[in-house]
Parts: structure tokens; C-alpha cells; sequence
């Protein structure tokens, strides 16, 4: 998977959901749960604008299942997949 | 007219065929709600409710949700309209608090309703869903004996949050009721031909409030249950909606979501903004995307709504919560206590008929923050020349998670319940769409795992509850008369 997509969605994460975390903790393969992503439905629905805005492209809400924010890799897997 | 009854009762002589509720595919008329809630009321006799007692409606905005509020009311019960995304513990607290009887739900929260009424001593009955024990039978004529309902009489139970470690219960009689919706819709002047889009739930205040003022000008009230984005975009376009109740949250992620074509909305002639501050970002996003400013409404669930923003210059106002609305005081009290001059900031103070007279079993709090035939918001302001009220700063101690108010102490009593937590400090931190999320510092005696907390949190508490940052410290930071520094945990 491209190093360019894993490394916007984690520039989209720091700056929106997780300005508190040190950049150095949050890898690619990083359980988000820990991070608390994907607990607040809200929340959750921020990030999806987010990355919509990021790469220009449509979400489908339905499609994000607790797996796709597992992790940067599952995020940007699933963009991968709609660009 | 004086009670929830007659306003109910004007809107079906005066708008009977007019649309009251669209939920998804369905939809009924005033004429037919009224049938609905003379079934209802009938059914709720027949079950041992009687005046004064109380009902827990734990129903999502629906046809359901609102026959049942107008069937207790008819019965001269009290409704306590719950939170759906409350969990049990939460749920419990409520039931028990307010002496509800009866938990009025669907199926789908039947189970949880269970485990409440078993420790609460309550009776279930499913009103919607799959197996309802009520059910509308349209060819049926229900009436029932006229009850005698006063003014004075309660009418619903709203809890409010606030620092104290639990959520304060609110009565309001059916004469303040009345009053909220005659003041709110005479200021903002809706008509029968308006449809209001209710997203945000008419279990809270300020969905409740929007809600009885719709019903009292005969306005169609179109339902839906979570936010969706991309349904609520459906809605307000298929629908024509006129009016939109949001969050600035919502606003915020409607405005920026991705849209292939751009939906124009010519409908819409007000969107509402309440519930936090709205920011200029979200305000002019919304403006580009939609065509229409947002306008910000304060109110709370003490007063009911309080002022709205409906100044000609917008673009120059928005930040303004607006002037208040008919029948409503607003005074901004400077540190000396007298009331402050044209920009001079102080707090908050708002006298209303549709207010509370106190929160129940709490002479402390009630003395605090009611005196004087005023209820101090606990919020920092100034109003300008022009009347318009701008909200600077806050004196409560609460989180304000996209809307939802979160009381710290409470998040902290459930996080010391989990084994080897031994202090907890819990505070709002700023993320960087300028939203508040929860926090919370841990010190505990044996290692324990972050995901262990949050699966704990998430059986415990309701999901804009629960901290999303959760850091592990040997110790919290301290005054030297012990009080913990919260202002060091950011």
C-alpha cells in the first residue's frame, strides 16, 4: 500500500482527532481503538469528512465497519480501494 | 390555553388535516394523532397510571415518541423522556430518580429496559417495533373521562448536568410548557406550512423545546432517528424542510461532506445552531455548501429557550446568540451584582415563564443558582446596544461534547468503579476541529490495559461519554490543599 496514503490519513488524524498524541506513538499499524477512534458516532463522522476533504473522494458511512478504523493501515487500505 | 393538553388540542381543532409527523414512509395527521393519543391514553389507564405518576418514554424521535408524551400528559402523568443512547446503569439512574412507574420503549431497547425495570421496580410495555403489547388500532374510537389538569401540574422531568456527580432533575408544569412555546414561536413567527427537521432528539431540551412549539402552530415535525448525514442531506432536500435544529458539530460535518453535485436547498429559511458555540469555520462553510447561515439559539434546561438570533446583518452577528425571545428577561450582572452596562461582561441571568422553580431535592444548588425570580445560567456574557447577547466564557465546570454536556464527575465516580483505578481526574481538552472531547488521567495500583477501560466505559456510559484520550500517570498533580490541578493534565 502506498507510504503516501498511509501518511495522510495519519497527518488527517493528528490534526483533527489526536492533536494530543505525540506523533512518534501513533504508527501504521497502531490499534486506534486505543487512540479512542470510532467510539463517538460524532467523532467517527468528523474523521469520515476529514478524509473525504483529504482525497477528494465519497465515504459511505455504512461501509466503515470497526475493522476499517482498526488502524492507519485499514483506514488507508479502504481509501486505496476508492481512489 | 394553559396545559400540554388544550395547546394539543388547539393544533388538532385548528390543523387537523394538517401533516403532524413524518417518520421515514409514514406520516399522520393531527386528526390522526389525536386518535392515537386517546388510544394511548386509554391503554396507560388501563395499566394503573394515574395523575401524578411518572413515565419514563425511552423511545427515539418517532410517531411513538410523541403520542406517548401527549398521552401522558392527557392521563396527567409526568413524562421523563431518557436518552436512547443512555446505557443501563444511566438508564436506572433516571427510572429510580424520578419514580417513573412505566418505561415506554420499542423493541430494540426492550432488553435493556428489562434489566431497569427489574431494579426499579417499573413496568415495560413496547409501544413500536416488532411484538408491540400497544398497538394503534385505527378503527377504534377511544375517549376517557375528562381529567382535571391544572396549570401548576408537572408535565415533564428534564435532567440537567452540572458538576455535582449526577444529572439534576427539572420539572416543568404544564403552564411553563405553554409559555416556552408561545414564546419561541412568536418570536421566530413558524406557520402550519413549515416542516421542522428533528435530528436532534426531543428527549433533550432543546429538541423538546423546538418539538412543542411545532405542535403548537400546527407545523409538520419530520423525524429521524441518530444523525446520518448523508439521510439528513436526503431529508432536508426530498422533504423541502424549512427549518433545521442542529448542533454546530453537525452543521459543521453536513457542510463538509463530499458531495459529487452540490445540493441546493431552497427550502430551508432557518437553520438553528445551538447546543455550543458555533464557530465562523462551520458558519461560513455552511453558508458556501448551503446558501443559508446557521443562527445561533441559546437556551437551557432550566429556562427552556432563552434568546435566538434572527438579526438582519448575520454575516456581522453570528456570533451573538441573539435577542431574547418574547416574554423572556435577560440581564447581565457585572461582579458587583448590579446589572452591567452595554458590553460589560458579567453573568447570565434569565427570568422566563416557561422556567423551573428549582431542582428537586437539592435546597443547596436551587438557592445558588435561583434567586431572586432569576435563574443564573452560570454562563459569562455581555448583550450590545442592540440587545443582541454574545456568550464569552462559562463559570460551570462541564464538557460540552458536540452539544452533549458531560459532567467531569461523573465520568470520574464510574472510572473509580473499575477495579484498581484508584484516581481518576476527568477534563475536556480542545481537538483540532476546536470540538471538546473527553479526558480522562488514570492512576491505578496494577497495570491495566487501555482497551480494558474503554471496553468498561462503553458497558457504562453513553458513547459521547467516554474519554478518548486515556493517559496513565503515577500520580495526579495537587494543590497543596489537595485539590487536583486539572489545568496540568491538558
Amino acid at each position: 500500500m502506498s507510504e503516501d496514503i498511509q501518511s495522510r490519513v495519519k497527518s488527517v488524524l493528528l490534526k483533527n482527532h489526536l492533536r494530543e498524541i505525540n506523533a512518534d506513538e501513533l504508527g501504521y499499524d497502531s490499534p486506534l481503538v486505543e487512540f479512542g477512534v470510532g467510539l463517538d458516532s460524532i467523532a467517527t463522522m468528523e474523521l469520515l469528512v476529514a478524509l473525504e476533504e483529504e482525497f477528494k473522494i465519497p465515504i459511505d458511512d455504512q461501509e466503515i465497519t470497526p475493522q476499517v478504523l482498526e488502524s492507519i493501515e485499514s483506514i488507508s487500505e479502504y481509501i486505496a480501494g476508492k481512489i | 390555553m394553559k396545559t400540554v393538553n388544550e395547546l394539543f388540542q388547539y393544533a388538532v381543532q385548528n390543523y387537523g388535516d394538517s401533516t403532524a409527523i413524518i417518520e421515514g414512509e409514514k406520516s399522520v395527521n393531527y386528526r390522526t394523532l389525536m386518535a392515537m393519543v386517546g388510544n394511548l391514553s386509554k391503554f396507560l389507564l388501563s395499566r394503573g397510571i394515574k395523575k401524578g405518576d411518572r413515565v419514563a418514554i425511552l423511545l427515539p424521535n418517532s410517531i411513538e415518541f410523541v403520542s406517548a408524551f401527549f398521552s401522558i400528559s392527557k392521563v396527567g402523568a409526568v413524562s421523563v423522556p431518557i436518552n436512547t443512547s443512555y446505557k443501563e446503569q444511566e438508564v436506572t439512574f433516571y427510572v429510580q430518580h424520578s419514580g417513573s412507574t412505566m418505561i415506554l420503549t420499542n423493541s430494540e431497547l426492550k432488553p435493556l429496559a428489562d434489566r431497569v425495570a427489574v431494579k426499579t421496580t417499573s413496568s415495560v410495555v413496547v409501544v413500536k417495533g416488532d411484538d408491540p403489547e400497544w398497538v394503534y388500532e385505527t378503527d377504534a374510537k377511544y375517549t376517557i373521562d375528562p381529567i382535571n389538569i391544572e396549570p401548576g401540574d408537572e408535565a415533564i422531568y428534564l435532567y440537567s448536568t452540572g458538576s455535582t456527580g449526577k444529572p439534576k432533575r427539572v420539572s416543568r408544569t404544564h403552564f411553563n410548557l405553554v409559555a416556552l412555546a408561545d414564546n419561541h414561536t412568536e418570536t421566530v413567527g413558524w406557520s402550519r406550512e413549515d416542516k421542522i427537521l428533528f435530528t436532534v432528539p426531543i428527549s433533550h431540551t432543546y429538541g423538546f423545546g423546538n418539538f412543542i412549539s411545532a405542535v403548537k402552530i400546527g407545523a409538520g415535525v419530520v423525524t429521524m432517528g441518530d444523525f446520518d448525514r448523508h439521510k439528513v442531506l436526503d431529508i432536508l432536500d426530498k422533504e423541502q424542510i424549512n427549518i433545521f435544529p442542529a448542533v454546530p458539530v453537525m452543521l459543521d460535518v453536513l457542510a463538509k461532506t463530499y458531495l459529487p453535485r452540490p445540493i441546493k436547498l431552497p427550502s430551508l429559511k432557518l437553520v438553528i445552531s445551538a447546543g455550543a458555540a458555533l464557530g465562523e469555520s462551520t458558519f461560513r462553510k455552511f453558508h458556501e455548501s448551503f446558501g443559508i447561515y446557521p443562527r445561533q439559539l441559546y437556551g437551557s434546561t432550566e429556562t427552556g429557550v432563552i434568546s435566538i438570533n434572527l438579526g438582519e446583518d448575520i454575516e456581522n452577528t453570528f456570533k451573538s446568540v441573539g435577542q431574547a425571545v418574547n416574554n423572556v428577561e435577560v440581564r447581565v450582572l457585572n461582579q458587583k451584582g448590579q446589572v452591567a452596562d452595554v458590553d460589560e461582561v458579567g453573568d447570565i441571568t434569565v427570568k422566563s415563564p416557561s422556567m423551573t422553580s428549582g431542582y428537586y431535592g437539592l435546597v443547596e444548588e436551587t438557592a445558588e443558582v435561583f434567586k431572586n425570580g432569576y435563574y443564573y445560567t452560570g454562563d459569562l456574557g455581555r448583550i450590545d446596544r442592540d440587545g443582541f447577547i454574545y456568550i464569552v466564557g462559562r463559570k460551570k465546570f462541564f464538557i460540552n461534547v458536540g452539544g452533549n454536556k458531560v459532567d467531569p464527575i461523573e465520568v470520574e465516580s464510574l472510572l473509580l468503579e473499575y477495579p484498581g483505578v484508584t484516581e481518576a481526574a476527568v477534563l475536556g481538552v480542545t481537538d483540532g476541529g476546536g470540538n471538546e472531547r473527553v479526558k480522562a488521567v488514570l492512576v491505578t495500583e496494577v497495570g491495566i490495559e487501555k482497551t480494558d477501560i474503554l471496553k468498561y466505559c462503553k458497558h457504562s456510559m453513553a458513547d459521547f461519554k467516554i474519554p478518548g484520550i486515556i493517559e496513565f500517570r503515577p500520580e495526579l498533580p495537587r494543590s497543596p490543599t489537595g485539590k487536583v490541578l486539572r489545568e496540568k493534565l491538558k
